[in-house]
């Protein structure tokens, strides 16, 4: 493939003024298991390439599939020729940031490789995490299982010389339940890495959804949760979807500089906002590919840039945003290696990675022990956020109360509806733990879904309301 | 040898195989400026079979017998070590009789090619003769597919589709969003979605911060397609069984005010992916889901057809049923007139983010975003921003009041299946603000 890819960089660094070539191969298995049922077993290989240029300040990508790779000439013309045609009506001209150009090759390790575990053993595990539900003799009449993995690698050169080549594994596992009884409730939940099929198996998926399926009957039985103001704990996945929602997303430079405003929006941060305070001392927030095994794990991104952690707000200030080539350039600085495309047949841009508020000084213990009126958010179904990243909601679904420094029983449905200011700056502690969820990301036109794990300890918020 | 033949000679039982050919050119704007342009050369070809009442699938890029007898040795082998699909009943007894759908196919689209940048540059114009700032993403794809089964379907057509997003921007906070959609030259409006776009931009001048409460509120065809496109996808029979559908154990019963009726029609005149066939190469239809407030059937293929007990609608994907356009059958009245009927009450343009607490139960929310409007006595009084609907799907449609009697195609980003819908005025909606 080498070969190739080097030819079609070869071809277009010849008529535009920069050109990258980005190959990928994916190989996927997935299984849908449907209350009890085996839906089907989808699997596949799927190679590509995308050419990008830079031509009179004009972007623009073509891209080709396995069977059309004896036309890479043609479409790298094609790309050629968008550029020109793109060039005629440009009003700005898009630079890229000057870099290193890196070459490297890495992998992500595998103790039990995902080829290696037969279709029949992965079909098997997940019918028996359905067999152990359906053991309570709960009614959950809906059951919807997803376990899919995926063996990625790529290969990416562009004509200022860098040359990455890398292989990550990632599995993945999503899951709908639905209880019904006095009241109905759902959750709605995955567990993603990368690595090999031992990640799955260290997952414990049969005793943890058991727990959750008795949960939810409990829940569904649990009283209103209190309205008003009060105390709030929330547990890592809520600080990691906060962190995700509110600070990822207006962090990335390209919705910044309005570059996905008809789609995924724009940000209440401004390019200037650099230094402000958006949240109180006890507040840190990092994203980072470079976590071992993470769902976003990458070492050099989609533009060849070596990955590094961001810390994106410091004391709750906020400290740097996330920033491709092309955003880099605008703001005069260097790219701190955000690229992402999610597949051959995408474009490279501004993405989160691994995205977590920085565990602070207190246990669990004396976070809850200061609390003489609040509520736990254990976990979450609904949630969403305006397409500035100011106006937030999170629907709680394993949820309790707190009075006088004592976790009592469950309650069902808190609401927290809240703006990002208000949100960070009611922030008082944070728990030494850290603790990690995995999430499918959607951004870009057209979507792209990409891979990202957002966590953080359980962080204690004084005095906001619950309705 | 045919992939069919292929199969069938290994000892599959049901084969389907279903290839796409052809290009989607994208251009993408903001800022007023070209941020970049995009060609896919698309090439594909999946393949469904099965054998024992085992169900498996692949997709494969290239149509090379080296790949294709690998996909299928695979196919085959692995069909034989997976465990029964207790729900297959298999596919539809070909063959059928195909009838022409008009204006799905415009063969200027397929001849676009550059010109497609001059459409670009006069749509950010038009916007910009109302605001001052735009981003926007236009798309032209052409496609050929092609459809083989063992049971005796072979069929194939041409389809091509326009489309265009653009967001305008006037000061802080003030954007409207429009789209326009279709399968042929002649009835694509980009200039008209750029200047709507403007126009609301423009109005949304200096929103403040909105009100909690119940409103009766205008929706328009934007973000009323935003849910009614849930309703399309929550009304295949497998999203149903999943839990992923608040219509679950409501046949028969009233699940929207009697003025309401969805319909999924496969086969409209330019509807944005009208095809005449689906996926298991039966004849597509147009099914009520909801006809005068009564919900009356699930979407189904051919297996869930025959778990449900009832005949498929023609909605088969490779694996599970899907919606094709969702139309919300338009009512009598005028724009003018439903917005007359409200005293005070909003008007919201457009939403993204609808996410679910419940999905079996309907709980969920959705925000607006740009204008959004608040209406007193049948007049724009006033712009607000930062709301939020916190409702229930099936209190929403059981409390639609009016629907306005000219219905706009809505796809785009947010909206992925497509529908046709008019303006629609709901009764007490439940509106929600965050704390500050």
């Amino acid at each position: 493939m080498l070969h190739l890819v080097d030819k079609i960089l070869n071809l277009a660094e010849k008529q535009a003024d920069y050109a990258e070539v980005r190959y990928e191969k994916l190989d996927k298995n997935k299984i849908i298991l449907k209350n009890s049922n085996l839906e089907v077993v989808e699997f596949g290989v799927t190679e590509g390439i995308c050419i990008r240029v830079l031509l009179n300040g004009a972007l623009a990508t073509s891209y080709i599939c396995e069977g059309k790779f004896e036309k890479a000439k043609a479409a790298v013309e094609n790309a050629v020729k968008s550029a020109k045609a793109s060039a005629r009506i440009l009003k700005k001209k898009i630079g890229f940031s000057k870099e290193t150009p890196y070459k490297d090759n890495y992998e992500v390790k595998e103790k039990i490789k995902l080829k290696n575990v037969s279709i029949e053993e992965k079909i098997k595990e997940v019918v028996n995490i359905d067999k152990e539900i359906m053991s309570t003799k709960l009614k959950i009449p809906a059951r919807f299982f997803d376990l899919s993995d995926a063996v990625r690698e790529k290969l990416y050169m562009n004509s200022e010389g860098a040359r990455i080549h890398s292989i990550i594994p990632r599995i993945n596992f999503e899951y709908l339940l639905t209880f019904v009884g006095k009241n109905s409730e759902q959750r709605m939940y995955q567990f993603s890495a990368s690595g090999g099929w031992e990640i799955f198996k260290n997952w414990d998926l049969k005793k943890k959804l058991l727990e959750e399926a008795k949960l939810l009957a409990k829940i569904s039985k649990a009283p209103k949760a209190p309205a008003g103001k009060m105390d709030l704990l929330v547990s890592p996945d809520i600080a990691g979807i906060v962190a995700h929602e509110s600070t990822g997303h207006p962090y990335e430079a390209d919705r910044i500089l309005g570059r996905e405003a008809a789609q995924a929006g724009e940000s209440f941060v401004t390019a200037n906002m650099g230094g402000t305070r958006i949240g109180s001392d006890v507040v840190n927030l990092i994203d980072d590919p470079t976590i071992p095994h993470s769902f976003g794990f990458y070492l050099y991104d989609d533009e060849g840039v070596k990955a590094q952690k961001r810390l994106l707000i410091k004391n709750g200030i906020i400290n740097s945003f996330l920033h491709n080539r092309e955003t880099a350039f605008e703001f005069g600085i260097k790219s701190n290696a955000a690229a992402r495309a999610n597949h051959w047949n995408a474009e490279p841009i501004v993405r989160m990675a691994n995205t977590f508020f920085m565990p602070g000084d207190h246990s669990f213990e004396e976070l809850v022990e200061e609390i003489k009126k609040g509520i736990y958010i254990k976990s979450y179904m609904e949630w969403n956020i305006d397409d500035k990243r100011y106006n937030q909601r999170y629907g709680g679904l394993e949820c309790y109360k707190i009075l006088n420094g004592r976790i009592c029983g469950l309650v069902r449905r808190p609401i927290l509806e809240i703006t990002t200011p208000a949100f960070y700056n009611s922030v008082d502690a944070c728990g030494k733990d850290l603790d990690f969820s995995a999430g499918t990301c959607g951004k870009g036109d057209p979507m792209q879904a990409i891979p990202v794990w957002f966590g953080g300890p359980h962080i204690r918020l004084r005095n906001v309301f619950i309705k | 040898m045919n992939i069919i033949k292929k199969a069938l000679k290994m000892g599959a039982d049901d084969v389907v195989v279903e290839s796409q050919r052809g290009f989607s050119k994208q251009i993408r704007f903001a800022n007023n400026t070209v941020t970049i342009s995009q060609l896919w050369n698309i090439l594909a070809t999946s393949i469904f079979l099965t054998w024992n009442n085992r169900v498996v699938a692949t997709t494969i890029h290239d149509s090379s017998e080296k790949t294709v007898n690998a996909a299928l040795r695979k196919l085959m082998k692995t069909v034989k070590v997976v465990k029964i699909n207790k729900n297959y009943y298999n596919i539809a007894e070909g063959p059928f009789i195909y009838k022409k759908i008009t204006d799905i196919f415009d063969p200027r689209l397929k001849e676009l090619g550059e010109k497609a940048i001059d459409i670009v540059d006069s749509s950010i114009n038009k916007a910009l003769e109302f605001s001052e700032k735009t981003a926007g993403v236009f798309y032209n794809t052409c496609v050929e597919r092609f459809l083989e089964t063992s049971r005796g379907v072979k069929a194939k057509e041409e389809k091509t589709n326009v489309q265009i997003n653009i967001r305008a921007f006037n000061a802080k906070d003030e954007s409207g969003q429009a789209v326009s959609c279709s399968r042929t030259l002649s009835k694509f409006e980009p200039e008209k979605a750029a200047e709507k776009a403007g126009t609301i931009s423009k109005l949304a001048k200096n929103p403040k911060h909105g009100k909690t409460g119940k409103f009766d509120v205008v929706f328009d065809p934007l973000s009323i397609a935003d849910l009614l496109s849930l309703v399309g996808r929550f009304s295949s029979a497998f999203m149903v069984d999943s839990g992923y559908s608040f219509l679950t154990d409501k046949i028969g019963k009233m699940v929207a005010n009697k003025k309401v009726t969805v319909v999924d029609d496969g086969r409209m005149e330019n509807g944005f992916i009208s095809t005449q066939f689906d996926s298991e190469g039966y004849p597509t239809q147009r099914t009520p889901i909801i006809e005068n407030g009564i919900l009356k059937t699930y979407l189904h293929n051919t297996s869930t057809a025959k778990k449900f007990k009832t005949k498929t609608t023609g909605n088969a994907g490779l694996i599970a049923p899907e919606p094709t356009n969702t139309i919300l059958i338009p009512g009598k009245h005028s724009k003018e007139e439903i917005f007359r009927e409200v005293k005070n009450g909003l008007y919201i343009t457009n939403v993204w983010y609808t996410r679910f607490q419940n999905y079996r139960t309907g709980d969920f929310s959705t925000i607006p975003r740009d204008g959004i409007f608040l209406i007193k006595n049948g007049e724009i009084a006033g712009s607000f921003k930062n709301i939020r609907v916190s409702d229930n799907l099936e209190r929403m449609l059981k409390n639609v009041a009016a629907i306005s009697n000219k219905p706009e195609w809505i796809q785009w980003w947010e909206v992925e299946n497509p529908v046709y819908t008019p303006y629609v005025l709901i009764k007490n909606v439940n509106i929600t603000l965050p704390t500050m």
